[in-house]
């Protein structure tokens, strides 16, 4: 669907900007009510998620000693605007990206790497023992989950043979009734473990371990650099749901189309969630450069051959059903 | 325990306030990226001075200041006070009153195997399991409070028996929640066993071999997991069970999923244990006099808590106020089996190494 | 091998209420046992003491107003009461009781923890007794 409005609307509003923020907060309610639901306790009220940023913005911001004040300041705003920034080429709530180019599906995991490089760094930047091991924890992960999790959304990508996400939004609806999670379901299922890796969701939840390592790179944060990083996490918990609606459910036509996708995708993320012990940080790498690895390669083979030999195999039937 | 060779010390401090530990106490561990090669503890954050106290009020008074050294474990320190007391005194509670201590006390293991479920699985990251076990133990903090009026420190014991008898109608609640839990033991046992991710975090965690555990001398489910058989109940019997006989849980895994085995094992002894006694429990009355002036004596008494041996040592000196009371609780002796067998593993492993010994820091500093 | 040993539990809880005690909106009966705040019947007591003798915490005192007549006052500190219940044990002649309702004593100042039982006119005297002479505590 096409959204016409002045860019300073689009920037500032809606779908970007503050609708945005206010879909975060909504989108971490709905998982921590569902995660409570799971474990058969009542969740937070639907006002807790802004409540918690309203307190940590109404704190005082304390900047530890020894720490680098411009980095520690700067850090979590320009991750929370990269994150801002990668919302401009989705399609959030069903409306075509407002600024596309092609080649943007690149831009776009890149700036959603922005984030956690942003928190490793902030880890490091600080003088404190729980801060460091967090962000090289953060960093490892990094390296461990981007490269299937890149690989998982070029399956659609080949397909569609754009690099456009726009484009590939559309060829995804055009080709409805088949979605890609059915055609290509080893794609997915690594697609959606990819993301709850980068939002170090449990059980990849290792950088961020609140039993071992206090809160990892962010035991320093309070106030409103902690609020900034939460915001950042909860705006790419929307966008990369986004993604992988819009790439592997069919494509986002229109609004009601991404409620009820990102709803069942969601449902199934806080099942995972509550599923599982958390994964030791060896453990994560061999997993993910092990099995997540292969994985997304085996999908990726299965689809350039497909490609090769889709004039072979589509003379061959047709001259099985037509003739 | 520290490795001075190492030239790169990097330590992690844990405590005394920090999410992994439930009450305070320090723990440096010295770390080289994230292999843990030396470990320290500090222990003594929460000591109250509960034996000194104990010298300055008389028996029935001490009797409910040794309760409150745990909330966890309360019934079993003033069970232990009270068969001390009247070893001291040598008189006998009534084999009603001993029946009724011994449910209690089955009752507290229940509930406290069940919390140390619930906060080893949260450790290690598995929240759900978490929720999972403390909501059941609900059940069981329901039974104690119809039982005996609390849901911690049930002071069910006095100086000579008990103070509250087990009606029918109790006796039909306390049927009806264990044969919920039984069904939930077996799952749970299942689950720990099985779950893939769990026994990630578990299996070969930990590692304490046989000699090692008859050296460095740990008691209760930490040493039990190391196939060493011993148990309080099953050597020295004393209370109830000279009548309602235990069997001993023993496993030869000898590593962390060995301790989880042995502690929902006996869970389900324990159930078994609770059933038999509402079956077959003794009539007679509930408390027999003892005089408040003790003659001179000194004994000793042990206990099998929750956690291990707990040991007391009581004197008496004519007067209705003890000349001496120790306190040896078992959370001491499991700590040099953590200090010594961390290095090695990962400081990941290492919330999940000290909850493996079911650490009461309120029963070691008293 | 199992991945994802609790999803039957998870599956099952989607469906079900929580068991979440949505206190203190929904309480929840208590139990006939539970040890609350101490009620006192002066007329059966006798004036033996014993509850003062073996109390933990020092939370009872007993006050005699008139001891050939049997009329006495219990001052009962909640605040050091540790619900014990040994004085219940210890009492011959049932006049302590624990209540099984009133447990709920949070308080912003010290005053209502400290609690006075006892008949009205024991009551009455001992306040006149601490008009006449301030500074002069009753004999306990």
């Amino acid at each position: 669907m096409e959204l016409s409005l002045h860019p300073i609307i689009l920037l500032l509003f809606f779908p970007g900007g503050l609708f945005l923020f206010v879909a975060g907060l909504l989108y971490e309610w709905v998982d921590r009510k569902l995660v409570a639901q799971y474990q058969n306790r009542i969740g937070p009220r639907f006002i807790q998620p802004l409540a918690d940023i309203i307190k940590l913005l109404a704190k005082e911001e304390i900047v530890p000693d020894g720490v680098h004040k411009g980095l520690f300041i700067a850090l979590p705003i320009v991750g929370l605007a990269s994150a801002l920034a990668a919302a401009l080429y989705v399609p959030l709530v069903g409306f075509n990206p407002s600024y596309s180019f092609n080649g943007d599906l690149i831009v776009v995991v890149y700036l959603l790497s922005v984030m956690t490089l942003c928190l490793g760094l902030a880890g490091a930047n600080t003088a404190d023992r729980f801060s460091l091991v967090g962000a090289t924890r953060t960093l490892t992960q990094l390296f461990s989950y981007e490269a299937p999790f890149m690989l998982s959304l070029l399956g659609p990508a080949i397909v569609a043979g754009t690099w456009q996400i726009s484009e590939i939004n559309a060829f995804a609806i055009e080709s409805r009734p088949w979605w890609f999670a059915f055609t290509q379901i080893v794609g997915f299922l690594v697609a959606m473990v990819g993301l709850m890796g980068k939002l170090e969701m449990p059980p990849f939840d290792a950088p961020e371990a609140e039993t071992e390592i206090v809160a990892g790179a962010l035991t320093e944060y309070s106030g409103r650099g902690l609020a900034l990083f939460r915001l950042g996490k909860d705006v790419e918990l929307v966008i990369g749901l986004t993604l992988i609606a819009a790439f592997f459910m069919g494509g986002l036509a229109n609004p009601l189309d991404f409620l009820w996708k990102t709803a069942i995708l969601i449902l199934v993320v806080a099942a995972l969630q509550s599923l599982f012990a958390r994964l030791r940080i060896d453990q994560t790498v061999g997993l993910w450069w092990r099995a997540g690895a292969l994985l997304a390669l085996l999908q990726l083979l299965a689809i350039i051959l497909g490609r090769y030999l889709q004039p072979v195999l589509s003379q061959f039937f047709s001259g099985l059903f037509g003739g | 325990m520290e490795n001075p060779e190492s030239p790169q010390k990097f330590v992690v401090p844990i405590g005394p306030q920090h999410p992994a530990l439930k009450e305070p106490a320090h723990f440096e561990f010295s770390v080289d990226g994230e292999i843990v090669t030396g470990a320290s503890v500090r222990l003594g954050y929460v000591h109250r001075g509960i034996e000194k106290a104990a010298e300055a009020r008389n028996y029935p008074q001490g009797l409910y200041l040794v309760e409150r050294v745990c909330g966890i474990c309360s019934h079993v320190h003033a069970l232990s006070f009270a068969l001390g007391t009247e070893k001291l005194a040598k008189v006998v509670a009534p084999p009603r009153a001993q029946a009724i201590r011994v449910l209690t006390s089955e009752l507290e293991r229940l509930h406290s195997h069940m919390l140390w479920l619930g906060v080893a699985a949260h450790e290690g990251g598995f929240d759900t399991l978490f929720m999972y076990s403390w909501r059941d133990r609900e059940t069981v903090m329901d039974l104690l409070e119809q039982m005996t009026g609390n849901r911690v420190n049930y002071s069910i014991n006095i100086i000579g028996g008990v103070k509250q008898d087990v009606s029918d109608e109790i006796k039909t609640a306390i049927l009806k929640g264990m044969d919920f839990l039984e069904g939930r033991m077996t799952h749970y046992l299942t689950v720990v066993t099985t779950d893939e991710t769990f026994l990630g975090r578990t299996r070969d965690v930990g590692v304490m071999t046989r000699e090692q555990a008859e050296t460095l001398g740990p008691v209760g489910p930490t040493a039990r997991a190391s196939g060493v058989p011993i148990d309080v109940r099953v050597d020295s019997p004393y209370a109830g069970y000279v009548d309602f006989p235990v069997n001993l849980i023993v496993d030869d895994g000898c590593d962390l999923l060995a301790r989880f085995v042995v502690r929902i094992k006996e869970m389900q002894e324990s159930i078994r244990l609770i059933r038999e006694i509402l079956d077959h429990l003794p009539e007679g009355e509930l408390a027999v006099r003892v005089p408040r002036r003790i003659p001179e004596n000194e004994i000793i008494q042990r206990v099998e808590a929750p956690r291990g041996e707990l040991f007391y040592y009581m004197k008496s000196n004519g007067t209705d106020m003890p000349e001496r009371v120790k306190i040896r609780t078992p959370s001491l002796c499991n700590w040099a089996s953590v200090i010594n067998l961390a290095p090695g593993y990962k400081l990941a492993d290492m919330p999940m190494i000290l909850a493996g010994i079911d650490p009461c820091f309120s029963c070691n500093d008293r | 091998m199992t991945i994802g040993a609790m999803l039957s539990d998870i599956v099952r809880s989607l469906f079900k209420k929580p068991v979440t005690e949505r206190y203190p909106f929904e309480r929840k009966p208590t139990p006939a046992r539970l040890r609350g705040k101490l009620i006192y019947d002066p007329t059966r007591c006798t004036g033996c003491m014993l509850c003062m003798k073996d109390c933990t915490a020092n939370a009872i005192e007993i006050i005699t107003v008139d001891k050939v007549n049997k009329k006495f006052v219990m001052r009962f500190h909640a605040d050091r009461c540790t619900y014990c219940a040994q004085c219940v044990e210890n009492c011959r002649f049932d006049c302590i009781q624990m209540s099984a309702e009133d447990y709920e004593m949070a308080a912003l100042t010290r005053t209502p923890f400290e609690v006075m039982y006892g008949r009205e006119e024991d009551l009455q005297a001992l306040l006149d007794c601490a008009e006449k002479a301030p500074g002069d505590e009753p004999a306990a």
